[in-house]
């Protein structure tokens, strides 16, 4: 073990294994063309995607934890600037992307079970591509190797998405996602691309060189479109519309990637740019990110508490998270415009956490809808019901899954929640503005609705009476699936218990982006309470238990005089959620509808029905409007293509005279 | 090592004395209402009962059912140990266990709400829907309320809050201690389940909240839970003592000093007590989507607390 620490922790050895890490990735989808028909040439090329995952992994740790970078540059082989750089803060994303993939490749080997031949060979080339397309975003160090990997991780999502069929629905959705990232890769590339008069090549060292010394309007400029392309990345409120669809209609796995890691490769991008890059923000960048963090969070979670299919409530979910680790960084940004790095250290290491937390249990939770999925072939939570004695191994790991991204106690979920209250209590206590102290009620509004919507989703799916025959029949989940979901559980309750194994470093990371910060005391005192809070929680637990008598005797549930309580007498998803639907019924905005049959006959109708949809209003009254004006701008444009060759060389001729206006005037 | 024990000791009596407070409360009720009421001891009796009785599960339930009244008990119980009581210092303690203390709270009811959903009727998945609703709008008034304070008291801990409040003249309270008593009162009724947010005794399906939760507990289970419901009544006024009130605390190590502590804290839980049974006694409960109106005066009351803490410090 230590031979083999020294051995990595050279620093030329590092060197060499990045290029096998990343070149044992495409041939994983080189082996999974030759696998062929035969189950145990199949399981070999999971286990060898598994196995370089790990390889990946061993390196971004040692890299994480000696702080020595790695650094490769290929440019004098290419015709454009191409350069791995592995810092800490690359170490730190690819341990977040190697770690996160291992689990989704052993439960990938089962998931995929049910493809057909082709499909399943489509499926394992597309996937370890879609990773090392992740893996190059957090690696690269010019903007040509980012935004090559930003780009592929698009289109890679988008393949594994059309896996599944390809009917007009997914087309559309897949067409709303490719349309918005773009949108988004292309508020990224030109933030990257104003420094290009003053940076001397697009490298993300020369850029850090100028990034503090470039004019105010410019880093203003170069900060609202990394806002804008990043966000839009993260699925930031009003910038979310593609996440929800487009994570719903992944194979579980993909998703369980997508919504764990692709959202951070967005965190990590943007604490790159703003934190690394620029460095010295305003404080108004601060609040702009902890605004839009805080609308997220609560307009994430409000939807997630609606929604009732499982994958969708999850994506919404992630929407809220997201909006925390923004939170975070708001503050951090906040607290640094200020002079107060250690404070910002603090909520750095929050936001940092919480993308590592929400990775584990979002991971988690993903994973297991896709074996619910494989099981019952059902999402509607509100077919599911009883599966907890079906599939006992899945419904443990969930529910630690559930209560980590609840934020209770104990678990990891907890951690970084209490280090978000925890800053923004030093931010109010600095009596700044009375912002922050109103944020951690607001903060406080979001954990307990994440409660709510935790209680419903795990219990409703889990307990009571199964609602359908096809949760009746519900059968366990192979046993990859449970190795996978039982580590991450594992990881959930340690991150929980005893967050020292990861604060400190953590710190180490934040120390590096911000200059003259000090170990904010949080961090000891958490690591230090947590454990012996653990300590006492068993013990009372043990308490309990001796006070419990162990016997029992089963009886059927009361059921108030009839003959036997039915599935459709429980408390449904709709049910549940309904008081806090009422509640915020101001954000839902349901359209619904009542008709009775006969019209007149109020008393005594033949049938009534009852709908009630839930449009986001974002979609009316932002995204209808945006394309209504692109498409009406396109039209117009139209009148210009008249299909006249003379027309065309004049606008060619008109183009030249103004280009050399402009270059003399300039 | 005195430090240590009385730190156990108000832990005790914070979790012993809980049945009795809810006794004292039931015969003061009994006495406002010209009753005989029953016995001060009686809680006793019952959790004493119910855990002598055979356990009664249903056929859906499942581990979940089981552990829960369990789980619940214990974080109920560790949150006690952050309360300060006869002095100000207790068991556990950081700079921001506000947060750990409320999460640990928010903890118990996941448990419970997830057991109450496993029976497989519908009064578990009402109880645990209404429930959810309380919680979603009582927790963030209770975090306002410790937020100005801990602003105020310039730390993050219950029992240095408690501390600070005690170098403070009393006759020199602020407006933000004004509003945030008032959001707290409102925040603790809400929290315990008590008229007019919901009322402990009812077992009609159209009013019950807590008790449609627990309906499908018997036995030792139910005693757990019934004690856990007790100690975070007691734990309410505790908090409300030490954060408001908690003057005659012990700051010195001496016996008498202790004594004095505990006789003034058992005085100001009667006065809490009191105050209760004569709101249980003279108003109704509220209808369910009425109490949403009433926590949201908690919230404006919190908010307004929390923004008046930046007036006051100027």
């Amino acid at each position: 073990m230590a031979i083999g620490w020294t051995f990595f922790r050279e620093s030329s050895l590092s060197e060499l294994f990045f290029p096998i890490f990343i070149f044992c990735l495409p041939f994983t989808a080189v082996l999974s063309w030759l696998a062929g028909r035969e189950g145990r040439l199949r399981r070999a090329v999971a286990w060898f995607f598994a196995i370089s995952l790990i390889l990946g992994l061993v390196m971004a740790g040692s890299s994480f934890l000696s702080g020595s970078a790695i650094n490769l540059d290929y440019s004098s082989h290419l015709p454009f600037a191409f350069a791995f750089a592995i810092d800490r803060l690359s170490a730190f994303f690819l341990m977040l992307i190697c770690g996160i993939s291992v689990f989704v490749a052993l439960s990938s080997a089962s998931y995929a079970e049910h493809y057909s031949a082709a499909t399943w060979k489509w499926y394992w080339s597309l996937l370890p591509l879609f990773v090392l397309s992740m893996v190059l975003v957090v690696a690269a160090s010019t903007v040509f190797a980012f935004m090559l990997g930003w780009e592929l991780m698009t289109l890679l999502s988008a393949g594994l998405i059309l896996i599944e069929g390809d009917s007009e629905e997914r087309r559309r959705t897949l067409f709303i996602y490719l349309a918005m990232m773009h949108v988004g890769a292309a508020a990224v590339f030109a933030s990257f691309l104003l420094f290009v008069p003053h940076a001397p090549t697009l490298t993300f060292a020369a850029m850090r060189a100028i990034g503090a010394s470039l004019s105010p309007y410019l880093r203003i400029a170069i900060f609202l479109l990394s806002f804008v392309g990043f966000g839009m990345k993260a699925g930031v409120v009003p910038l979310h519309f593609w996440l929800p669809k487009a994570h719903a209609i992944a194979p579980s796995p993909v998703s369980a990637l997508m919504s764990a890691v692709m959202l951070k490769t967005a965190i990590y991008g943007f604490i790159r740019l703003v934190f690394d890059i620029l460095g010295a923000p305003q404080a108004w960048w601060g609040y702009l990110v902890l605004a839009a963090g805080i609308i997220s969070a609560i307009l994430g979670i409000l939807y997630a508490l609606s929604e009732h299919t499982l994958k969708r409530l999850l994506a919404y979910s992630s929407i809220e998270n997201i909006g925390l680790i923004y939170v975070a960084m708001g503050l951090a940004l906040v607290f640094q415009a200020r002079g107060l790095p250690t404070l910002a250290a603090l909520a750095l290491v929050a936001a940092l956490l919480h993308a590592v937390n929400h990775a584990l249990f979002k991971g988690m939770l993903f994973l297991g809808s896709g074996a619910i999925y494989q099981s019952t072939k059902t999402l509607n939570i509100e077919e599911l019901g009883g599966l907890m004695p079906r599939m006992p191994t899945i419904g443990v790991s969930l529910l630690i899954g559930c209560a980590a991204i609840a934020g209770l106690p104990l678990l990891n979920g907890f951690v970084s929640e209490w280090l978000i209250f925890k800053s923004l209590l030093n931010g109010s206590a600095l009596g700044l503005v009375p912002v922050f102290p109103l944020l951690i009620g607001a903060v406080a509004l979001v954990g307990t609705l994440a409660c709510a919507c935790f209680v419903k989703l795990f219990g409703i799916t889990f307990l009571g009476r199964p609602r359908s025959p096809a949760a009746e029949q519900a059968t366990p989940a192979p046993e990859n699936q449970d190795l996978a979901l039982f580590s991450m559980a594992a990881l959930c309750i340690l991150l929980g218990v005893h967050p020292g194994v990861v604060l400190p470093r953590l710190y180490a990371l934040a120390e590096a982006l911000l200059p003259n910060a000090a170990p904010p005391p949080e961090l000891a005192a958490i690591s230090h309470t947590l454990p012996i809070v653990a300590a006492a929680v068993c013990l009372a637990f043990l308490l309990a238990l001796a006070l419990r008598r162990r016997t029992s005797r089963q009886v059927d549930t009361w059921a108030c005089g009839l003959p036997r309580l039915t599935e459709r007498m429980q408390y449904t998803a709709t049910s549940f959620s309904k008081p806090l639907r009422s509640v915020f019924r101001a954000v839902y905005k349901p359209t619904r509808t009542v008709e009775i049959e006969p019209a007149n006959g109020a008393y005594f109708p033949v049938s009534i029905s009852y709908q009630s949809v839930r449009t986001t209003s974002f979609e009316k009254t932002l995204y209808r409007p945006t394309v209504d004006f692109i498409v009406a701008a396109a039209r117009q444009l139209r009148r210009l293509h008249t299909g006249n060759i003379q027309a065309y060389l004049l606008y060619i001729f008109l183009m030249i005279v103004a280009l050399l206006v402009v270059l003399r005037f300039a | 090592m005195t430090n240590f024990i009385v730190n156990a000791v108000q832990l005790l009596i914070l979790l012993l004395a809980a049945p009795l407070l809810r006794g004292v409360i039931g015969k003061l009720k009994a006495i406002i209402q010209k009753r005989q009421g029953a016995s001060v001891w009686r809680p006793y009796a019952d959790l004493w009962k119910l855990l002598h009785k055979e356990e009664l599960t249903p056929k859906t339930a499942t581990f979940v059912f089981q552990a829960a009244p369990m789980i619940g008990f214990a974080v109920t119980v560790v949150a006690a140990a952050f309360l300060p009581l006869l002095h100000p210092g207790a068991l556990l303690g950081l700079d921001g266990d506000i947060f750990l203390f409320v999460y640990l709270l928010a903890m118990s009811r996941f448990v419970i709400s997830l057991g109450a959903l496993d029976g497989g009727s519908a009064f578990g998945g009402m109880g645990s829907s209404r429930e959810a609703l309380i919680a979603a709008l009582a927790e963030a008034p209770l975090l306002l309320v410790l937020t100005a304070l801990a602003i105020l008291a310039k730390t993050g801990s219950l029992s240095e809050i408690a501390r600070w409040t005690i170098a403070q003249n009393f006759f020199d309270v602020s407006t933000v201690h004004i509003l945030a008593f008032a959001a707290m009162a409102i925040v603790a009724v809400a929290e315990t389940g008590r008229i007019p947010v919901d009322n402990p005794t009812t077992h009609l399906e159209l009013t019950m909240i807590h008790e449609a939760m627990v309906l499908e507990y018997s036995g030792p289970s139910l005693a757990l839970i019934e004690w856990s419901q007790a100690i975070k009544l007691h734990l309410m006024a505790a908090l409300m003592i030490g954060l408001f009130s908690p003057w005659g605390m012990a700051t010195g190590g001496s016996l008498l000093g202790l004594a004095a502590a505990f006789g003034f804290f058992a005085l100001k839980v009667l006065c809490l007590a009191l105050a209760l049974s004569v709101i249980e006694s003279s108003v109704a409960k509220l209808r369910m989507y009425a109490v949403p109106d009433f926590l949201r005066v908690a919230s404006a009351l919190g908010i307004l607390a929390v923004i008046f803490t930046a007036i006051t410090r100027r």
